[in-house]
């Protein structure tokens, strides 16, 4: 018998410390979320006060009752355990990159590495956040960084906002075209 | 490149009076009739004058507006706003236009407007609150079809995508001029050639003589700056523009004092322009037959998204094709791709170093991993995200 992480339909996001997971998850969840941040006791503090140390999840109801769930990865390294469990059977990953982190490139590089596997069987968007207060580096690095790990199809990767349910809700439709582009909701 | 004059139903001009409406709205109306609408439309400064009136229903002041107008009932009245369902019943079975105007058609809502007022002092008076009359004008009235919009959703397809028809699927036959037009024309040539000059030199440059800033700055990754609202850049990107209007200055700084101007990535800001200004068409010079690559979704969390423009930045992104071959596999009008075409052209998001796939132009089909089931799963998500945002 399957257990209930993996009966559901899942995204999964994921993506660096102070990204906006949480908050993301939060933007798109018809329930309030179900959140395990705790406060940071390590170099995340310097971050952000509280982080999340398991998973954070939230749920999209459809209208004929199935559920969407919306899991969060934890986003420091040391629980990167969790990662493969919870992205097992997911549909596919939004993964947000904190462009106010020291070298942000190499965080995607490292995540898109961490969910290669995943990613090879499913899709990925990506989410650029805090560009507002550190523009650089821009869209078009992102992009010369994925040329340059040979993914293909080339990934949407937007600017966004994890408060904004419109920037998140945009992520996951690119998510969800980039698995199929004939599907329509014209 | 020719440009249509629109047709008047009747012999001499609508006299339009702006009784309600912007400096900015005035502006644009006023440079669209100097230059386009001469034979249709002529503005006048008083109602005494006026057989036609517009009003903005956005603005404060209406009421005092609409009291000038309770002595002349003769006169037609053309309403805007930008949620005209909301305004619709009070003022039926007046037209109500949604924002942003469509100006293109403006100038026959305008003479219908007119035609209709003169009509309604001939008929009963309708009662107040009554359902929708039933007319035969193609005028965006109550519950009638819309050719300026009711709904968003209906606005943003025409005035994005046109309403063009299709293109033969193979070269060979004459192209209609309708099918394109010339950037030089329109904002998008402004911010073209301004783009370019400001990243040749590596000093801003400003495009003078329209009613508010906007500027590239190249910066590392080039900057628009802009005071224009998103909802005033809309019709400015949609109409022409003088020839006079919108000369290329160097300077060594932009300013900032223009009412908070706001900075956009100029990737965005001219995918957004050239979006406007295309309305389905292609730039003039395009071939619609050679088969071109996205390099890059357009950073759509502020790219205008056209219809299906999501649907073919996904394909395009994955595959050489022409325009007509993307159009042709995603089962969509050409001109939505047309398009999501001209604005990755200004964007610099469009690869046309040829290299043409030799798979079979057909319908697309579901990708292999996407099993029915979970295919339908998407299209749930898919409607329940649209549905909600």
């Amino acid at each position: 018998m399957r257990s209930e992480r993996t009966r559901h339909n899942k995204i999964i996001f994921s993506g660096t410390v102070g990204a906006g997971k949480s908050t993301a998850i939060n933007a798109l969840s018809d329930i309030t979320t179900v959140s395990t941040e705790a406060v940071a006791s390590d170099s995340t503090a310097r971050l952000k006060p509280t982080t999340t140390v398991a998973m954070d999840y939230g749920v999209l109801n459809l209208p004929d009752g199935e559920k969407v769930m919306l899991y969060g990865t934890p986003g420091q390294e040391r629980f990167s355990f969790m990662w493969d469990i919870l992205s097992e059977g997911g549909i596919g990953l939004i993964l947000l990159i904190n462009n106010a982190s020291p070298d942000p490139l190499q965080d995607l590089e490292g995540y898109l590495g961490a969910f290669r596997q995943f990613i090879a069987s499913t899709a990925v968007t990506i989410g650029v956040t805090h560009m507002d207060s550190s523009p650089q580096p821009g869209l078009d690095a992102y992009r010369a960084r994925l040329i340059a790990l040979g993914l293909s199809p080339m990934p949407a990767i937007f600017r966004a906002d994890a408060r904004s349910r419109d920037d998140v809700a945009t992520l996951v439709k690119a998510l969800l075209y980039t698995l199929n582009p004939g599907l329509n909701d014209a | 490149m020719t440009r249509a004059q629109p047709s008047s139903p009747t012999e001499h001009p609508s006299a339009l009076l702006l009784l309600h409406v912007g400096s900015m709205d005035a502006r644009l109306i006023g440079l669209s009739i100097e230059r386009h609408w001469t034979r249709s439309v002529r503005l006048v400064e008083t109602l005494e004058e006026a057989q036609v009136v517009l009003i903005d229903c956005d603005r404060p002041g209406i009421e005092a507006a609409l009291d000038q107008l309770a002595g002349h009932p003769r006169i037609g009245i053309v309403y805007y706003a930008f949620h005209p369902k909301d305004h619709a019943l009070r003022f039926q079975p007046r037209p109500v236009l949604g924002k942003p105007l469509n100006l293109e058609a403006l100038p026959a809502t305008l003479n219908q407007a007119r035609v209709d007022a003169a009509h309604m002092i001939a008929a009963a008076p309708p009662r107040p609150m009554a359902p929708a009359l039933a007319v035969s004008s193609p005028v965006a009235y109550p519950r009638a079809p819309a050719p300026l919009g009711h709904s968003l959703m209906t606005d943003d397809e025409r005035d994005l995508c046109g309403g063009m028809d299709d293109i033969p699927t193979t070269p060979g036959s004459s192209l209609p001029d309708k099918l394109f037009f010339n950037p030089d024309d329109y904002l998008i040539g402004r911010l073209q050639q301004a783009l370019a000059l400001a990243s040749a030199s590596g000093r801003p440059h400003l495009i003078s003589g329209l009613p508010r800033l906007i500027g590239i700055e190249p910066r590392p990754v080039p900057v628009c700056i802009t005071a224009f609202r998103e909802n005033q850049l809309r019709p400015l990107a949609m109409t022409q523009l003088p020839e006079s209007t919108g000369r290329i200055v160097s300077t060594p700084i932009i300013g900032e004092a223009d009412s908070q101007p706001v900075h956009r990535a100029a990737e965005d800001f001219l995918w957004n322009a050239a979006a406007w200004a295309a309305r389905g068409r292609l730039p003039a010079g395009s071939d619609p037959y050679q088969p071109v690559r996205l390099r890059a979704w357009p950073n759509f969390t502020y790219a205008f998204a056209s219809p299906h423009a999501m649907r073919i930045a996904a394909l395009w992104t994955r595959m050489h094709a022409s325009p007509v071959e993307i159009a042709t596999r995603l089962g969509i009008p050409h001109r939505y791709v047309f398009s999501v075409y001209s604005a990755a052209s200004f964007a610099g998001l469009l690869d046309t170093t040829a290299k043409h796939e030799n798979a079979p132009v057909a319908p697309f089909p579901p990708a292999p991993s996407d099993k029915p089931a979970r295919g339908s799963v998407l299209s749930r998500i898919l409607r329940k995200l649209r549905d909600a945002v």
